[in-house]
């Protein structure tokens, strides 16, 4: 199937959630009718697009391109970290006291809710778009020690906080950028919080943050390479943002 | 301010800002061009907030007058930081060789080099640096230092947020004889002052610090723990800038509405929101003269 096909059945999947819930109505109240026609036209092709948009084949996860992409990348990463703290919370390692509990408990949920509304929004947006659920490979993390289970809660963190600064510019919708910088703030207080649980002081020590004062900003290869070894799928983040 | 002189300016550095305005700022007349994959892109989830942003009350526009607020924020913080350090009353508190000392001066260079670093990205454009004067309460004790410098922090990323999309992303200037993208700069400086926040936050617990002994790293709803309201309120026009115990993010309301149920203290706290200009002016204004 050429690109051309394929470009048209991305645009039908973008258009289909026009029509549905109550938000849309006021789209059509300032659109009007002709691209209202637009978004029925184009989910005409829905038919055809087969299973080329569809961009997972066995063991390997393909994210996808452009903005899609940037979302699906940043629906990978909160998988990731949303599986590892119901982990941590389910059976926390001896030593966290009741305030630390009652904070990983809450950064647990944090991240249930970045996933959850991924998933919710990228089928909103393009449904046959989202990657599917990643399996979790921490077989390199003792959840029953405090040590492991902070060293690793501070990987995850700091490499969402400049996997999300790095992916800012890739970002062509102004709203998606919206989302992503009031979800990376949180994640850098989660940073934050999980460095001064391991070293009190060392929220925003030089290990991630450089003499221009600026936190760390990895591009979507840096990023996965690190992931990588923590997801069973082979991600495929190559298009990206592209 | 003549705004086909700004964007002339801009093109000379971006050559597809116009396409970028058209996407940003017009979605009606993107929407309007049948095959534009980015204008339906945009359609599901902006397309509310991009009929408001057009009549939005964000006023900047030009991309040295988003540096040159960053650089007041920025010359605030330094400001109250190395003031802090100095002041007699926080001596106690802030004892040479003190985790408290240690991570105060660890902000105060963070913001000195922020402020290094907008005034290399503006050159001569950079604004003039003002005095600062944060009157007599902010210095007078350990707990009112760091309630100020919570709400200083907090309404720093707040007011980032709120100008990551003035920022075109494409704008990759030499500063300091390195190319940089400015989005990214901006994003990377964003992140440090949540980190301050985080921070700042988990210092009030202390006896000595305000006793503020359930605070989180986060913003749990638009909890102020006794700092001004405002930081956590609402903005112009609410719409764009909701107040941080927002619940409903590009649409979907998360408590209900992603297939679990989530509390509104967790859904609030897990996506901080931005601030306009003129609402972050006013917040500074009421607590510092300058």
């Amino acid at each position: 199937m050429s690109n051309i096909t394929q470009k048209g059945s991305d645009e039908a999947e973008f258009a289909k959630p026009l029509y549905t819930p109550i938000k849309r109505r006021s789209f059509f109240m300032y659109a009007g009718a002709t691209a209202g026609a637009t978004a029925l036209l184009l989910s005409g092709c829905d038919d055809d697009e087969g299973d080329v948009s569809n961009p997972t084949t066995t063991g390997t996860v393909n994210l996808g391109s452009g903005d899609v992409g940037v979302l699906n990348y940043a629906y990978a990463l909160e998988q990731l970290e949303a599986a590892f703290y119901a982990q941590v919370i389910a059976n926390f390692a001896s030593g966290f006291s009741a305030d630390e509990r009652t904070a990983l408990t809450a950064i647990a949920r944090h991240e249930a809710i970045h996933r959850d509304f991924f998933k919710t929004a990228i089928t909103g947006a393009a449904a046959s778009q989202i990657i599917p659920g990643l399996t979790p490979n921490f077989s390199a993390v003792n959840f029953s020690d405090r040590g492991s289970v902070l060293a690793t809660a501070k990987t995850f963190e700091d490499l969402g906080v400049a996997a999300y600064n790095g992916a800012g510019a890739l970002i062509q919708n102004p709203a998606y950028l919206g989302i992503a910088g009031k979800i990376v703030s949180v994640e850098a207080r989660h940073a934050a919080y999980i460095r001064d649980l391991i070293s009190n002081g060392t929220f925003a020590d030089n290990t991630t943050v450089d003499s221009n004062g600026l936190d760390k900003a990895m591009t979507v290869a840096q990023v996965l390479t690190a992931a990588q070894p923590f997801i069973r799928e082979t991600i495929n983040g190559s298009n990206v943002g592209k | 301010m003549n705004l086909f002189q700004i964007i002339t300016e801009l093109e000379k550095v971006d050559p597809e800002i116009a396409d970028r305005l058209t996407h940003r700022r017009s979605a009606l007349s993107a929407l309007g061009s049948f095959g534009k994959k980015a204008a339906l892109a945009a359609a599901p989830i902006a397309i509310g907030s991009a009929f408001n942003k057009a009549v939005g009350q964000n006023t900047l526009t030009a991309v040295n007058d988003v540096l040159n607020y960053a650089l007041l924020l920025e010359r605030l913080e330094y400001a109250f930081y190395d003031q802090a350090l100095r002041a007699p009353a926080l001596a106690a508190n802030l004892t040479s060789g003190s985790a408290a000392r240690g991570a105060i001066e660890t902000i105060r260079t963070h913001e000195l080099a922020h402020v290094n670093l907008l005034t290399a990205a503006l050159g001569s454009a950079a604004a003039a640096a003002p005095t600062f004067d944060f009157g007599t309460t902010a210095f007078s004790n350990y707990a009112s230092f760091l309630t100020f410098a919570q709400a200083f922090e907090d309404t720093g990323v707040r007011a980032y947020k709120g100008q990551a999309g003035n920022i075109p992303r494409t704008l990759n200037p030499t500063v300091g004889g390195t190319q940089v993208n400015l989005l990214t700069v901006a994003l990377q400086i964003h992140s440090v002052e949540a980190r301050h926040a985080a921070h700042i936050r988990y210092m009030r617990r202390g006896a000595a610090a305000g006793a503020q002994t359930t605070i989180m790293p986060w913003i749990v709803g638009a909890e102020a723990n006794m700092a001004p309201a405002a930081v956590y309120g609402a903005g112009v026009p609410a719409a764009n800038f909701p107040a941080e115990n927002n619940l409903v993010q590009a649409g979907i309301t998360l408590t209900t509405g992603i297939g679990a149920t989530y509390t509104e203290a967790d859904v609030s706290a897990a996506f901080d929101e931005p601030l306009d200009n003129t609402t972050v002016t006013n917040i500074a204004r009421s607590v510092a003269k300058f």
